[in-house]
């Protein structure tokens, strides 16, 4: 048993030893400081073994500091509010915070599944593809159980209580990254007079400079960060995000931030809960990359123990948050870098056992500062293994060759519980590589630099390849003035601050230390920890004729988990490289694509959810329809009254309720959602001949006509009235779906083909309400409103319009119909709709009139036959099919009549519209039936079922006393009296008559009365 | 103006009483929009996403195309007048006032409300007054202006999605 | 998210347009003179290049103005945004360009 936070240095780091936290992990008690992060505090007290790996169940422990952490990936939070898939090095430690690991059990220490460990050998790269095929109905088994022991924790099953909102946001310059270089690119920028944002993952701005211990400017680090912080808070366009981590570099400079803005603080959620992150989608001018570089693990036998850790990992727990992760270390380089923990870990406290330099002339000034430590410095070695298994014990050394595949064996053992290692360093390209800069392989540094940009980006400092904290700053400054020069600003002219810088010797190429016995050993020398990817299974994969990246990538899940290959994606292409004897360059990199890291759904989703998840459209007269409590149908965006039911009514009822009504008297129906074209212009005769398929020009004025539109290929696209309201004024009626759309596509044919027309369009779709009077008693009804024009059938016949006074209100009043009955429709302003539809109810309580919803208009139209475009038609079905010949004028062009002419539209056997009634009198057809042919005697004739068509719409007809359905039946106009069969789910096949499609009053009498 | 206010420093109402015409016409005839103006007693504003002020608003919607938002109780006579002024030019006159609602967004914070659903830079001396943009506002289509006082904006809005935007609204300046 | 300079409006974001497809597709002065295989080359054919691609953008949520736009398809970049039939702009950009003090709006 630990004693409380052993491991916490007595002095310095970032925390706030004033501001004890408590936490808990898997349900056991800790504390911490205000400051640390969960794996600092974990660390802090002494817990070496927090998790288990993926798929072999290797104990792990923490191994990194930053977003790069593979291994442990906890569940913060329970209930609603647990959010899963978290790196312990990304989580801010607040009080009362309650974390589990995905894995172990029954416990971390004793996990059941680390007997898959003993199985290494046999569980490489495509182990479950390869062992659970047979037999193949066995899958769905195999792969329960699989899944059931994978993952990195558990979604939540009640939804999310925070907030999340999105925030649109214009810069000069953004600058990614807040460590020495972001922090000089930032302050030359903002001090120019450019508009900057500075963002950085961070809980605080400073990046490496909080986890060293070097000068800058004189001062101590941390001064000369507040300082230039302060600066920058007090440029006026100069926004600050720490907490953001910038996701993506999108097109055309386009980035998008996660900014976490929880304060760590409880916090009462209420009606309005706080914001919990914010998503900012940037469209930045310039752009600067400052993200610093990744410090690569090295691989050798057992490089996955607790207590193995980055160099720079040890080094940011010990400047950061006074966290000693060992007290006898070991170090393992190939370059200069690692030597400064080793400095760092003497000055905390830590007996350095050894340093252990693969170079064979070992490093440059900083060694020579750990041998005046009395630091054993080893060169021309490498450790080759490691001993202990739930906390590193000691490790393995040996003479290295430089030959990665040649056996080599130990010469010397050392004790130590913590081995901090260094492969050297990876600039952070993701960003660059996203927005599509290209990379260049330095064999000087051994690492991908980013070069050629394609967006308006430059990277700088250790993201673009500087090593010393001198470099850095002078490249962030150097980033800075150009992006200010490219903006067209003066740049002003600071200095680089003076910070130290030593003299380094080269890295050494080192990807692989070769095993002990023979070469293929390699099954515990981890690249990706995250996803147990080894050496061996890279190896394994090449074996098995995988040679590009991408995928050997999907083969071995290598760089596939939450860090993205952060930290193994190089080597891992290194080792391909070797195996495959090519070089990196040629071997490349995978594709970076965003998220850089992480991110919540709700932060994708951000206000767009519940009651704001898509905006509702509601017509004039919408608050009339819900106090009487008629259920919506949502169509497109609009909610629509669907039916209006009485006294507790279902569907059904009320429906042939409202349908017998407007039959017998007559209804009221919101029909304000349709689309409507005002078009005027010298040339809309013209123009609109050939957009519609009938003889437009022949049209009188004050006449009205149903049209349809065809798009280009044949099919039909649109329908509805139009109408003349004067010679060279037309006034266009499209379905509520089409609308926008329709209006869109006319102008484009306007602007695009034939510019030489003048003609204008506006809609009016918002501006009108339409309500349509449907019914016997409709005419009656409107002279008791008080019309000021005759409407007798002489004065005011079927299919015109007319201006008109009613009930003292300004209207079009339109004589066209929709459901087969004598019917108006009045096109009212929308700010005077609901007085008029008020009017309209009273005037109508003498004739028992009701209000009808989408389902009775949808029976009444299909009693009549009459289609729905997007119903009765997919982009499939020309006019013809429709048996709308009667529409296609012969005398001129219009879009679309050419390809009537195709040979595919001319085939006898399409499908075409029919009535269907159901043999049995009693069954409503589900739309989208299949039709099949069949004998009657059911037996079928051959395989597969030769279907012949499928039900468009279907209905249980008031009127007529049974079902109706509407269908398209190959060659169907010409089987009139023939049964085909409804393939029914579960039924027998049910035999339906093919009829005319108009059920009721087929010769269209009552609409003319 | 009917008012609410928030969290955040801004206060949203709906403007009574607008009433909307939209006008079409082709700029390159000089004689109509001179006509047009005398109508108007001001200028129809021929640079792009810029709205003149006087007696009415007349936003420039396209490079063929105004709205003018006027009183309510004048939008007929107003029609007519334009109408008559603009026979035989081949304009086209429509009254659109129950197509529309104005809101006016009023405070220090916004330019941060708007923010969160508009892709537009706002930022004073690209969107200042006199300036207006179609442009979209959260999941729909509006015409935002720059008012004339400072952090004051008009947002004209398609009727059916007031309601909508209304919440969306109430929902950013709680934020 | 891509940013499209309309020719009217300047750069907005792309959400605010919809797309057209190719540009300079004509449509044929007399589709019965057309063969099946011409009209269909009309109907269904296009260059889609790798490479620079002329194609139609609509300003849909802004000025409503159908214009013509070379895009990369590859690097998606955009050279330049066109009017398909440029008309001479009355000229009175240079009155706000002075600044708003000249600005004709603002009450």
């Amino acid at each position: 048993m630990q004693a409380a936070q052993a491991n916490r240095l007595r002095e310095g780091g970032r925390i706030d030893r004033s501001r004890p936290l408590k936490f808990s992990l898997n349900g056991k008690a800790y504390t911490g400081f205000a400051g640390d992060t969960l794996a600092s505090a974990l660390i802090a007290n002494g817990v070496g073994l927090v998790e288990r790996s993926f798929k072999l169940r290797r104990p792990r422990g923490i191994f990194g500091s930053g977003a790069e952490e593979p291994n442990v990936i906890v569940q913060v939070g329970e209930g609603a509010e647990a959010q899963p898939g978290l790196p312990a090095t990304r989580v801010e430690l607040r009080d009362g915070l309650i974390a589990h690991t995905a894995r172990g059990w029954p416990s971390v220490r004793f996990d059941i599944g680390a007997i898959n460990d003993l199985f290494g050998r046999i569980l490489g790269a495509g182990f479950y593809y390869k062992t659970f095929m047979y037999p193949r109905s066995w899958w769905k088994y195999y792969e329960s159980a699989i899944r059931r022991s994978t993952g990195f924790g558990r979604a939540p099953a009640a939804s999310d209580p925070d907030a999340y909102e999105h925030r649109n946001a214009h810069c000069d310059v953004l600058v990614a990254g807040g460590g020495p270089a972001g922090l000089m690119a930032a302050l030359v920028a903002a001090k120019s007079g450019a508009r900057v944002i500075l963002a950085d993952d961070g809980t605080e701005f400073g990046g490496s400079l909080l986890a060293c211990g070097e000068d800058v400017a004189g001062a101590p680090a941390a001064d000369w960060i507040a300082g230039i912080v302060a600066e920058l808070g007090e440029q006026p366009d100069c926004v600050l995000l720490p907490r953001g981590a910038v996701l993506g570099y999108h097109d055309h400079d386009f980035l998008t931030i996660a900014e976490r803005c929880d304060s760590g603080e409880p916090v009462e959620r209420g009606l309005h809960p706080p914001v919990r992150e914010r998503l900012w989608r940037i469209r930045a001018k310039r752009v600067i990359l400052a993200q610093g570089g990744f410090e690569r693990p090295l691989a050798f036998c057992n490089n996955d123990r607790p207590g193995v850790m980055l160099a720079s990992a040890v080094s940011t727990y010990i400047h950061r948050y006074a966290v000693l992760p060992g007290r006898r270390a070991v170090v393992f380089t190939n370059n200069d870098s690692a030597y400064r923990t080793a400095l760092d870990l003497a000055v905390a406290g830590a007996a350095v056992a050894a340093i252990v330099d693969s170079r064979p002339g070992g490093g440059g000034e900083l060694a020579i500062r750990a041998r005046d430590l009395g630091i054993p410095v080893l060169q021309g070695r490498v450790v080759c293994d490691v001993t202990g298994r739930h906390r590193v014990k000691g490790v393995s050394v040996a003479e290295w060759s430089g030959d990665s595949w040649e056996n080599i064996s130990k010469t010397a053992h050392f004790d130590c519980d913590l081995l901090a290692v260094s492969g050297g360093w990876s600039p952070a390209v993701h960003l660059h590589s996203q927005a599509g800069g290209q990379l260049d392989w330095s064999e000087a540094q051994l690492c991908f630099l980013p070069s050629r940009a394609r967006q308006c980006h430059d990277s700088a400092g250790a993201g673009n390849g500087k090593q010393s904290l001198g470099d850095c700053l002078i490249d962030g400054l150097r980033a800075g003035t150009e992006a200010v020069a490219k903006l067209g600003l003066t740049p002003i002219a600071i200095e680089a601050p003076d910070a130290g810088s030593a003299r380094e010797a080269p890295i050494e190429a080192l990807w692989r230390v070769p095993a002990e016995k023979e070469a293929d050993r390699c099954l515990k020398q981890f690249i990706d920890f995250q996803n147990d990817t080894t050496v061996a299974d890279i190896r394994l994969a090449v074996r098995e004729g995988y040679r590009n990246v991408e995928h050997v990538k999907r083969y071995t899940a290598l760089g596939f988990g939450t860090d993205q290959g952060k930290l193994g994606n190089i080597n891992g292409m290194a080792v391909l490289a070797d195996v495959l004897g090519k070089t990196i360059p040629e071997v490349g990199t995978t594709t970076f694509r965003p998220v850089y890291t992480p991110v919540r759904f709700g932060t994708v989703a951000g206000e767009s959810v519940g009651a704001l998840y898509d905006p509702v459209r509601q017509t004039a007269l919408h608050e009339w329809h819900e106090a009487v409590g008629a259920p919506m149908e949502v169509v497109g965006q609009w909610h629509r009254p669907w039916y209006f039911p009485r006294d507790g009514e279902d569907l059904h009822t009320a429906v042939a309720r409202e349908c017998l009504a407007v039959r017998n008297s007559v209804g009221a129906m919101d029909a304000s959602t349709l689309g409507k074209i005002d078009a005027r212009g010298p040339d809309v005769v013209k123009f609109l001949e050939r957009i519609y398929t009938h003889n437009v020009g022949r049209m009188k004025v004050g006449r009205c006509a149903y049209g349809i539109m065809l798009g280009e290929d044949g099919m039909v696209m649109d329908d509805g009235v139009m109408a003349r309201l004067g010679e060279n004024h037309f006034y266009l009626t499209t379905t509520t779906g089409g609308a926008a759309g329709v209006l869109n596509w006319l102008e484009s044919w306007l602007q695009t083909e034939w510019p030489e027309l003048e003609v204008y369009l506006t809609s009016l779709t918002e501006h009108f309400s339409t309500i349509a009077l449907a019914g016997p008693n409709s005419r009656n009804l409107l002279e008791k409103l008080g019309c000021d024009i005759p409407l007798d059938r002489e004065s005011f016949p079927f299919l015109t319009v007319r201006a008109a006074n009613l009930a003292g209100m300004p209207v079009q009043l339109f004589r066209v119909s929709f459901s087969g009955e004598l019917a108006f429709e009045i096109n009212i302003g929308s700010h005077l709709a609901l007085q008029m539809w008020r009017k309209v109810m009273d005037a109508g309580r003498e004739f028992d009139i009701i209000a009808y919803g989408t389902e009775t208009m949808h029976v009444l139209r299909a009693e009549k036959g009459f289609i729905i475009v997007g119903q009765e038609t997919d982009g499939s079905v020309t006019p013809v099919d429709l048996g709308m010949n009667w529409l296609l004028s012969k005398e001129k062009d219009f879009l679309g009549k050419r390809s009537l002419a195709r040979p595919d539209c001319l085939r006898e056997d399409r499908k075409q519209l029919v009535g269907l009634l159901s043999s049995d009198q009693r069954t409503v057809l589900p739309e989208g039936t299949q039709l099949i042919e069949q004998t009657a005697c059911g037996v079928l004739e051959t395989r597969p079922v030769p279907m012949c068509g499928h039900v468009t719409s279907s209905y249980f007809s008031p009127s007529l006393g049974h079902p109706i359905a509407l269908a398209l039946v190959a060659g169907g106009r010409a089987r009139k009296g023939d049964n085909v069969f409804a393939a029914l789910p579960g039924r027998e096949p049910l035999p339906v008559e093919v009829v005319s499609p108009a059920f009721y009053d087929p010769k269209g009498e009552r609409q003319n009365v | 103006m009917s008012e609410s206010t928030s969290r955040r420093h801004v206060e949203t109402g709906v403007l009574e009483n607008r009433g909307f015409l939209n006008l079409r016409l082709d700029p390159h005839k000089e004689k109509a929009v001179k006509a047009a103006e005398q109508i108007l007693g001001q200028a129809v504003p021929l640079v792009s996403n810029t709205y003149g002020s006087g007696e009415h608003r007349v936003y420039w919607l396209g490079p063929d195309e105004w709205l003018i938002e006027t009183d309510a109780g004048d939008v007929v006579a107003l029609e007519n007048e334009l109408a008559m002024a603009l026979a035989g030019s081949s304009a086209a006159i429509n009254d659109v006032s129950g197509g529309y609602v104005a809101l006016r967004i009023v405070g220090a914070d916004a330019r941060t409300v708007l923010a969160k659903g508009c892709t537009l830079d706002l930022h004073p001396p690209e969107f200042r007054p006199g300036r207006c943009a179609r442009t979209r506002l959260a999941r729909t289509t509006i015409l935002l202006a720059a008012d004339g006082e400072p952090d004051s904006y008009t947002i004209i809005a398609a009727r059916s999605f007031t309601d909508y935007l209304r919440r969306w609204l109430a929902h950013a300046a709680e934020k | 998210m891509l940013l499209i300079e309309c020719p009217w409006c300047g750069p907005r974001a792309e959400t605010e347009f919809s797309y057209g497809g190719e540009a300079g597709i004509t449509r044929p002065r007399d589709p019965d003179a057309l063969s099946d295989a011409e009209w269909a080359d009309y109907l269904f054919c296009r260059s889609n290049p790798r490479g620079n691609h002329r194609e139609l953008w609509n300003h849909a949520h802004g000025c409503r103005r159908w214009f013509g736009v070379e895009r990369d398809t590859v690097t998606y970049r955009i050279s330049r945004s066109f009017e398909l039939y440029p008309a001479a702009v009355p000229e009175t950009d240079a009155a706000l360009q002075s600044g708003p003090d000249n600005s004709n709006g603002g009450d």
